[in-house]
């Protein structure tokens, strides 16, 4: 048969039944909704580790004071729980990976990314107040035993005032929260930040996007 | 700006997608293979939009892109073609308007075509769309003469497989 029989049959193929709407092509375009979400998904991961390392490495003298302070039990509990919800925090980012990245429709996907930008905000609201309430509570222990409190805060038994030894302290305490609480802010806010700015900006487009349509 | 520039590209694209279909029918043989070959050609087209200046048309230049990103995957990937995947290459050719015959030959045309090299593959798929010789090489990047030569090879080629 003749090649020109054949370019016939070429030109009345029919044309693609599966043809990419506008959202999918701007989708593959960009790729970057749903990495971005999985980064979000990856940088919990990898939080989640460095923070079982850590804890394996906490010396044992520490681990001694909290028995001292009878916070023993309420420090390997809140540990514990602490991990429960860290990790159905992950599974929720698992989720909402799912979800961004197998979405058809731009409704959805917009609300996927709003779903996203909530749960990570809730995420680390969760981390701060966490950080917050643990440091109050084991420093309001420390304080109400005064016994304890002189072990910790002057064990040489140095010939001090308690109660300025007591207001340095609380002073000390109170700059050293909110400090601890800045930098974790200033970690979130550099990590999840960008990822969610960037999220934002995704979302801005795909919104205008949807204006068009 | 960039927003004109993005939801004009998205219509250019929609209207003219069927071309970069084809292109990955040629170039891959199951669905998988198809997706991922037509991201590419999105990406690639959408990452060079900007410096398409509408010298030529939409399409021609649409052309261009499809086939070297798929000539240049098709180097990259060590994977031989498996003939067995061209049983599972349906890709819906069946329609009401379209014979059984002509189902049998464009099948026919495809199997022969996944069996020449990437070059030839670009070449005979120009050929296919009808494209002059002009268009041909400077979507290929070489002189109309080499193009005439590398053509008749090619539909020559073609030809032996469909007619062995």
């Amino acid at each position: 048969m003749d090649l020109e029989t054949y370019k016939k049959t070429w030109e009345n193929q029919p044309e693609e039944t599966n043809s990419v709407s506008k959202i999918d092509i701007y989708k593959m375009a960009h790729s970057k909704s749903s990495s971005v979400v999985k980064w979000v998904f990856i940088l919990g991961v990898i939080e989640l580790s460095i923070g079982v390392c850590l804890n394996l490495f906490i010396p044992d003298s520490y681990i001694e004071a909290y028995n001292d302070l009878g916070l023993k039990k309420f420090i390997n509990y809140s540990i514990i729980l602490n991990y429960i919800i860290i990790i159905l925090f992950l599974i929720i980012f698992y989720k909402n990976y799912k979800a961004v990245s197998s979405t058809e429709n731009t409704k959805r996907l917009l609300n996927n990314i709003l779903r996203v930008r909530r749960t990570v905000k809730y995420y680390v609201y969760y981390n701060l107040t966490g950080a917050f309430i643990f440091m109050v509570i084991i420093y309001t222990t420390v304080f109400s035993n005064e016994e304890l409190f002189i072990k910790n805060f002057n064990p040489e038994n140095l010939e001090v005032n308690i109660n300025t030894l007591i207001t340095s302290t609380i002073i000390s305490l109170i700059v050293v929260i909110i400090l601890v609480l800045f930098i974790i802010w200033l970690f979130y806010r550099v990590t999840y930040g960008i990822l969610l700015g960037r999220l934002k900006k995704n979302y801005k487009e795909l919104d205008s996007l949807e204006h068009l349509n | 700006m960039q927003k004109d520039l993005e939801s004009k590209f998205l219509l250019d694209f929609e209207q003219n997608q069927n071309i970069v279909h084809k292109v990955c029918r040629i170039y891959t043989t199951n669905r998988d293979a198809h997706n991922d070959l037509f991201q590419e050609v999105v990406i690639q087209l959408w990452k060079n939009y900007s410096k398409f200046r509408g010298d030529s048309k939409f399409s021609t230049w649409m052309y261009r892109v499809a086939l070297n990103t798929a000539i240049s995957l098709y180097r990259k990937s060590t994977r031989s073609i498996k003939t067995q995947d061209i049983d599972n290459f349906t890709y819906k050719i069946k329609s009401s308007d379209y014979d059984g015959t002509e189902e049998l030959q464009l099948k026919a045309l495809y199997a022969a075509i996944h069996k020449l090299n990437d070059i030839d593959k670009a070449l005979i798929f120009l050929y296919l769309e009808d494209k002059p010789y002009k268009e041909i090489s400077e979507t290929l990047g070489i002189t109309q003469v080499n193009a005439r030569v590398k053509m008749n090879r090619a539909k020559e080629k073609l030809k032996n497989i469909l007619n062995p």
